[in-house]
């Protein structure tokens, strides 16, 4: 079953095309690595999909229905039920990491017990029990990048979209992460979206590769 | 999200430009007193006058204060935090109690007074009053020249000639709108030259309307102050708003490259220490000595004690709505939601120039009828004086605070599920919270210092401490009137002192 269509998009910044009448078949489950040089368009094509930016010709479909067309976003960011994790992580500062992780609860309004427990379900999962009063800068790369991974999976997205998350990173740990993620995919049965430009990491995670 | 900035903006632009607009009109209604305005030789007189003293008032404070913010920004002189707040002073109280303070320094050592008069003594005070911006400013934009380019420059040149081909042509924006900013200031300011006895065209609106009470000459004495700014305004916003960078670099502390001045520190401190004492410890000096001892404090708390209350509370509750609107306006100016966003800085930046009298003098004709009354004779109109003259300071402190979150901090909590007010609330408030408070001390410290606004929106019984002063001068006893003059600078240096405090310490602990 298709969960992500691009049907004929093409996305401007100013006045240079990034994405030119462009398509793509997503299946459900299946990790599709992107790969391409600076500037090809790899990062944008995470940022239709999650609805950050508005393609401005064609139509973007999650599970059939139409999220985006024609330069106009139909179904917000927040309501599309996708998980991110950013190249810079973007884990809020103010806030350790039991509160990162259980911040999209909180506002789904989920009470504090649940949430407590969803929180040490998942960051067991991710290897990080004893780190929930944590603040991000208390935190190695890695463990960052877990917890990064863990907020976007702990709302079950059915969608993941993973923009370079280990390009800080080291070989040897970006490898073991990698390895990490095809495991909690596999587990979690969503659907990845992952940018890369290392190849080993494209073949580590992906089941398929869309170079653009 | 829409919908709630757009109401804002359509909120600001009510209260500060649909008066102006509303003033235009009024003053442009077919009467013979615009005609008879321009016709007159006393006009253009006066025009000149303006022109004149903002235009060396801008050449003086460019000249002056570029070096400074370069040796206080850029160097490894010592005792640099304390230079800049020193020389901030005169900024942050009002213009004309520097003139009490040279007047009084005149006296007392028996220097003629007519020295201190008409334009050579206009020009010194507002020269120290309005040096700090670009001071500031020149300290400011050289934390966003990425550090490389400077090092390219210092593999083949020495540091001067570095920062003269290299640093400051690409600061060169900002520091033109510094030069804008204290040219229209200059040109607004009508306390410093209407104490001094130099006529220019500012005090002329004010006169008009304060001593004689003929509305219509002073509505039209506003006119050419308002297609000034406007003038200006244009400019700016088509010639330097895209070169100006946001100062994103600016808490990059790490990355920024300092002169070591080395055997020469000793003589540029000495030099340093010669400027401060001219233009802050000798006016703020002579001030304390024509006080004399604490009965006169005492008195001059008897004298002005609920207008200092007053004061505060003015500043406190204006500073607040302030800060509401500029977060606000400036989160408006990184997004760009709409299109019409686009023209809101500008216009906010307008009505930053305009002189204060001439918005005192438009919210009065827009508000001055039996209908209006719940505005116009409550301190309402006295907040909507401030929030149209200095919200555009509020929103582009907020502006440089939002513009160092990364967009994806928002983004993150949008794919979380939450929704722009639950993101502003849990993520972007909280990131930005310094910034916002910045914005607040900012705004109270100008409210504190405000006379031109206030003296002519205030209602009957509710004068602040400067407005006080302004008013006392003509026939209150010397004594009297630099006590006050000190108690008006304790109240803003005192707070803006811990402000600075606490922000350093903030700065280092981060």
């Amino acid at each position: 079953m298709k969960i992500v269509r691009f049907e004929q998009v093409t996305c401007r910044y100013d006045e240079q095309t990034i994405l030119d009448t462009f398509s793509l078949d997503v299946e459900q489950g299946e990790r599709l690595v992107i790969l391409g040089p600076s500037g090809s368009g790899k990062t944008t094509l995470l940022r239709l999909l999650a609805g950050f930016v508005a393609p401005h010709r064609g139509t973007i479909y999650i599970e059939e229905n139409a999220v985006s067309r024609d330069g106009r976003i139909l179904v917000p960011p927040e309501q599309r039920q996708i998980g991110m994790v950013f190249q810079d992580l973007a884990l809020w500062p103010h806030m350790n990491v039991e509160e990162n992780i259980g911040f999209g609860l909180k506002i789904k309004g989920v009470g504090t017990t649940e949430r407590n427990r969803r929180v040490d379900t998942i960051l067991k999962l991710v290897g990080l029990p004893d780190f929930r009063k944590k603040r991000p800068s208390e935190l190695s790369g890695g463990e960052q990048q877990r917890v990064a991974l863990a907020r976007a999976l702990i709302l079950e997205p059915k969608i993941l979209l993973m923009d370079e998350p280990l390009s800080s990173l080291d070989e040897s740990l970006s490898r073991h992460l990698a390895h990490e993620i095809v495991h909690l995919q596999e587990k979690f049965g969503f659907t990845l979206l992952y940018v890369t430009h290392r190849s080993e990491e494209a073949r580590i995670v992906g089941t398929r590769q869309l170079e653009i | 999200m829409r919908l709630f900035l757009a109401s804002i903006v359509s909120i600001l632009l009510f209260i500060g430009i649909v008066p102006i607009l509303a003033m235009l009109i009024k003053a442009f209604m077919p009467d013979d007193t615009i005609p008879s305005l321009f016709g007159s030789m006393q006009t253009w007189m006066l025009m000149r006058h303006s022109v004149i003293l903002a235009s060396l008032v801008t050449v003086s404070t460019f000249l002056l204060g570029i070096p400074l913010g370069i040796f206080l920004g850029k160097t490894d002189l010592p005792f640099r935090r304390f230079f800049i707040f020193l020389f901030l002073i005169p900024l942050l109280v009002p213009p004309y109690i520097i003139a009490v303070a040279w007047s009084d320094l005149f006296q007392m050592s028996g220097l003629p007074l007519h020295w201190l008069s008409g334009l050579p003594g206009s020009l010194f005070i507002l020269v120290s009053v309005y040096l700090p911006l670009p001071m500031l400013l020149t300290m400011i934009f050289l934390h966003t020249v990425h550090p490389h380019l400077e090092e390219a420059g210092r593999l083949v040149a020495t540091w001067p000639l570095t920062l003269w081909r290299v640093t400051l042509p690409l600061i060169r924006p900002a520091l033109l709108l510094a030069a804008l900013l204290v040219f229209l200031l200059a040109l607004g300011e009508f306390s410093v030259p209407m104490y001094l006895r130099y006529n220019v065209y500012a005090v002329e609106s004010f006169t008009q309307f304060s001593a004689f009470y003929n509305f219509e000459a002073a509505t039209a004495a506003a006119i050419p102050l308002v297609l000034f700014a406007a003038l200006l305004t244009v400019a700016e916003n088509r010639y330097l708003r895209n070169r100006i960078a946001i100062p994103r670099h600016f808490a990059q502390k790490n990355e920024f490259l300092r002169i070591t001045l080395g055997r020469n520190r000793w003589s540029v401190l000495t030099g340093m220490a010669c400027l401060a004492a001219i233009f802050v410890a000798m006016p703020i000096g002579s001030l304390l000595l024509q006080a004399g001892g604490i009965d006169s404090y005492l008195r001059a708390l008897h004298v002005a004690g609920d207008a200092l209350l007053r004061s505060f509370f003015y500043a406190f509750v204006g500073a607040s709505v302030l800060t509401f609107f500029g977060f606000f306006t400036g989160y408006l100016f990184l997004k760009k939601p709409f299109y019409a966003a686009r023209t809101i800085d500008p216009l906010l930046l307008f009505l930053f120039t305009l002189p204060g009298t001439v918005i005192g003098i438009a919210l009065i004709t827009f508000w001055n009828t039996p209908s209006t009354n719940i505005v116009y004779a409550t301190t309402l109109i006295v907040l909507f004086g401030y929030l149209a003259k200095y919200t555009a300071l509020t929103a582009r402190i907020s502006l440089a605070t939002l513009a160092m979150v990364p967009p994806s901090m928002e983004e993150a909590a949008q794919m979380t599920g939450a929704g722009w007010f639950q993101r502003m609330i849990h993520i972007v408030i909280p990131l930005t919270r310094h910034g916002i408070l910045g914005a607040w001390v900012v705004a109270s410290l100008f409210i504190l210092r405000d006379i031109s606004i206030t003296i002519l929106l205030y209602p009957p019984g509710h004068d602040t401490l400067p407005v006080r002063i302004f008013t006392l001068m003509a026939n209150g006893s010397p004594q009297l009137i630099a006590s006050l003059c000190i108690v008006m600078i304790a109240a803003v240096v005192v707070p803006a002192a811990v402000a600075w405090g606490w922000f350093h310490y903030w700065g280092t602990k981060r």
